[in-house]
């Protein structure tokens, strides 16, 4: 019965069954930098790059988060491990708070959320063996034994990531992109994290690499019971890794669901825009409807009122551009934000008459 | 070794007089650069031909030659270290590697063009943009300051920038990166190309961005008839607007082929590997909200260093269905159906388990 009720509960409002079942939860996350201007460095503005973010990621599963370039998905993420102090909200890692913990009491929580990085290559220390980066957190953590059982522990991630345990004495630039990769992948697992943010992961490598580290990531999931937040633009990509999906625009979750529902009945008219502009490798696919939306991102330094995406909507009437909408459950399971659901569901999306 | 140029021209009557439609015909191009590690040819012995009106595609990985094709046909390779070391590349029946430098210049930016990347870096950060398109237009078409300038205003609002005028007098850093590749289709456009060449030209965007930008590029493809040769990683891109498909690795083609060939036929095990590991977004509604995601298929290893290439087809040691022969002889590219032709020894076999593709 309460499982029945969990899946219905948006997050944004979770029970307490809810939080206590989830891995991780941010409730309302804000992350705002100060733009200065001028000799004194005064504040002109800020940009609001995560603005009151709110959801939770359960035990063995993937939340996608997805967006174009700017909309703050990155910042969530590295917020959300706290590598960015929160402007305001909370964190909560298995119910504790962890908002405002200091580094010392940081630390244990650490071990316990790791990063992989787009680039492998910028994100590898360049002087170091292979075997020493992904070895570096055991150190630093000061686990994994002496010296001889470190290095046992990184020959087995070498393995369990797919690269030769004699690799480990080579150094980045001797590795190709998808080895390096995998390197990231190592050393984020070396601690036995139950949580890994993984920020654009693939989009730096050729599309036959792409394929092998998704499939990496899924068996190690499916093998170590891991939570991801898998941050990433390739609609497509993020579809296939994620159980559930959030769409970000202007530093704000526009649509939660499944990703079933996600692409079946999007309910946001930016989801909807932007799943029609993903290009399908299908010789059909050139013959479909498509919504191509005009003009840029307004900048996150001064977002339109209301609604930040009415200035590109095809649906935006005189509401959306005084007020903005909450997230909120539109369908079971699927939240939206967005004034075209106020009277009830309105499927296919449309302008109120 | 290197396929004869003839044999690769899909109903081609022989070189010197092209055939109907033709623009542009690469025969046997081979692109080569000096470095470290010896001689590499980023390019070897490409042949295929651009009808007028058509988008023919050129899609691969890093490191496959696409993007050195399309500096070859423009004589835009860096040398040292790279050098055109053989082939013809025929513009209108006459070869471009014959022609002396300031010939060049003049199907440069006017009968053929060119967008990259990333705007950014070709257009020049101290002009207004105006200025930039207004230059391209006097120089190729001997206007004067004042009506090319004009035709540029006019070129700006074509591709659709809003408020043309004042966006004609912006620097390249005051425009979004969609706005900056407007203003380099506007300067690629002014002179009425042939020929549009398309490296990678929405790659750094983002996805509402890109659609707008092929769009754009579409339609005025279809206003000035010209053909366009696309270049693109990203195979739901060339289904969305090759009429062909050259699918080129480690420096040579493949497989070529109709759209539709190519997408629903594919006959090279690349291609097919290709097409099985990229996820697709309807899948995800097609499973349902609770299926188990698939794995995807995967091509094992990584791309080959040029330097270092393997004997026989380069694709061999990644190869599902490679066998003795493949590692000793490269296959040469044959006809396997109307169209639709392919470098494998095994061409159109089903690769073991590979069957989703």
């Amino acid at each position: 019965m309460s499982a029945l009720r969990d899946v219905a509960a948006p997050e944004a409002r979770p029970g307490p069954a809810a939080a206590a079942e989830a891995l991780v939860e941010v409730r309302d996350l804000k992350k705002h930098f100060p733009v200065r201007r001028g000799l004194f460095g005064g504040v002109a503005g800020h940009v609001h790059a995560v603005d009151g973010v709110s959801f939770r990621i359960a035990p063995g599963q993937t939340l996608g988060l997805v967006g174009e370039s700017g909309c703050g998905k990155s910042t969530a993420g590295r917020t959300l491990l706290r590598l960015l102090e929160p402007t305001a909200g909370e964190i909560r890692f298995r119910g504790e708070d962890i908002t405002r913990l200091d580094a010392a009491a940081m630390l244990p929580y650490r071990r316990r959320m790791q990063m992989v990085h787009q680039d492998p290559y910028a994100s590898l220390n360049p002087r170091m063996p292979a075997g020493e980066i992904v070895a570096e957190p055991l150190v630093i953590h000061g686990v994994g034994g002496g010296r001889a059982e470190r290095r046992e522990r990184v020959a087995q991630l070498f393995e369990r990531v797919g690269l030769r345990p004699e690799q480990m004495d080579a150094y980045p630039h001797e590795f190709s992109g998808g080895q390096r990769q995998r390197i990231g992948i190592a050393r984020a697992l070396a601690l036995g994290p139950e949580l890994i943010v993984c920020d654009e992961p693939v989009s730096a490598l050729d599309v036959s690499i792409q394929a092998q580290i998704l499939n990496l990531l899924m068996d190690l999931q499916d093998e170590y019971g891991l939570s991801y937040l898998f941050i990433a633009h390739d609609l497509a990509v993020v579809e296939h890794i994620s159980q559930r999906v959030a769409v970000m625009y202007l530093g704000r979750i526009v649509e939660l669901t499944d990703r079933a529902s996600l692409f079946e009945t999007p309910l946001h008219p930016y989801t909807e825009a932007l799943l029609s502009a993903v290009p399908i490798p299908k010789a059909t696919a050139r013959r479909r409807r498509r919504v191509i939306l005009a003009g840029d991102v307004p900048s996150p330094i001064s977002r339109p009122a209301g609604c930040h995406f009415h200035t590109r909507c095809l649906y935006a009437h005189a509401r959306c551009r005084s007020e903005a909408p909450a997230l909120r459950e539109v369908l079971p399971g699927h939240l939206a934000a967005c004034h075209l659901h106020d009277a009830g569901v309105t499927l296919p999306l449309a302008r109120p008459a | 070794m290197n396929q004869t140029a003839s044999s690769d021209l899909p109903d081609g009557p022989g070189p010197g007089s092209p055939a109907p439609g033709v623009v542009l015909e690469i025969e046997g191009l081979r692109t080569e650069f000096r470095t470290p590690a010896g001689i590499v040819r980023a390019v070897d012995g490409l042949s295929c031909v651009v009808r007028r009106g058509e988008t023919l595609c050129v899609v691969g990985e890093s490191g496959c030659g696409k993007s050195v094709t399309a500096l070859s046909i423009l004589r835009l390779v860096p040398s040292p270290p790279g050098r055109i070391a053989g082939g013809r590349i025929l513009f209108e029946g006459r070869d471009l590697l014959a022609l002396g430098e300031a010939e060049m210049e003049r199907v440069r930016g006017n009968a053929i063009s060119m967008i990259f990347q990333e705007p950014m870096t070709s257009l020049n950060p101290l002009q207004p943009v105006g200025r930039q398109i207004a230059e391209a237009i006097a120089l190729h078409q001997g206007l004067a300051r004042r009506d090319a300038m004009a035709k540029a205003v006019g070129m700006l609002r074509r591709v659709a920038i809003p408020d043309a005028e004042r966006s004609a007098a912006a620097y390249p850093h005051q425009l979004s990166g969609g706005m900056r590749q407007r203003v380099m289709i506007a300067m690629a456009l002014s002179c009425n190309p042939k020929v549009l060449i398309a490296d990678e030209p929405t790659t750094a965007l983002d996805v509402t961005i890109q659609a707008q930008i092929l769009e754009l590029i579409r339609e005025q493809q279809e206003r000035l008839g010209m053909a366009v040769i696309l270049i693109t990683h990203d195979m739901g891109v060339v289904a969305e607007n090759a009429d062909r498909v050259v699918v080129m690795y480690a420096g040579r083609k493949v497989e070529e082929g109709g759209v539709e060939d190519l997408f629903e036929r594919p006959a090279h095990p690349y291609t097919r590997g290709l097409l099985g590991s990229i996820p697709h977004l309807d899948d995800a509604a097609r499973a349902g909200a609770g299926a188990r995601r698939a794995r995807l298929a995967e091509i094992k290893g990584s791309v080959p260093s040029l330097a270092r290439l393997p004997p026989g087809c380069s694709f061999a040691p990644r190869c599902a269905l490679a066998e003795a022969r493949c590692r000793e002889a490269a296959p040469p590219i044959v006809r396997h159906g109307p169209g639709h032709r392919v470098a494998c020894w095994n061409a159109g076999h089903a690769a073991p388990g590979a069957a989703a593709a």
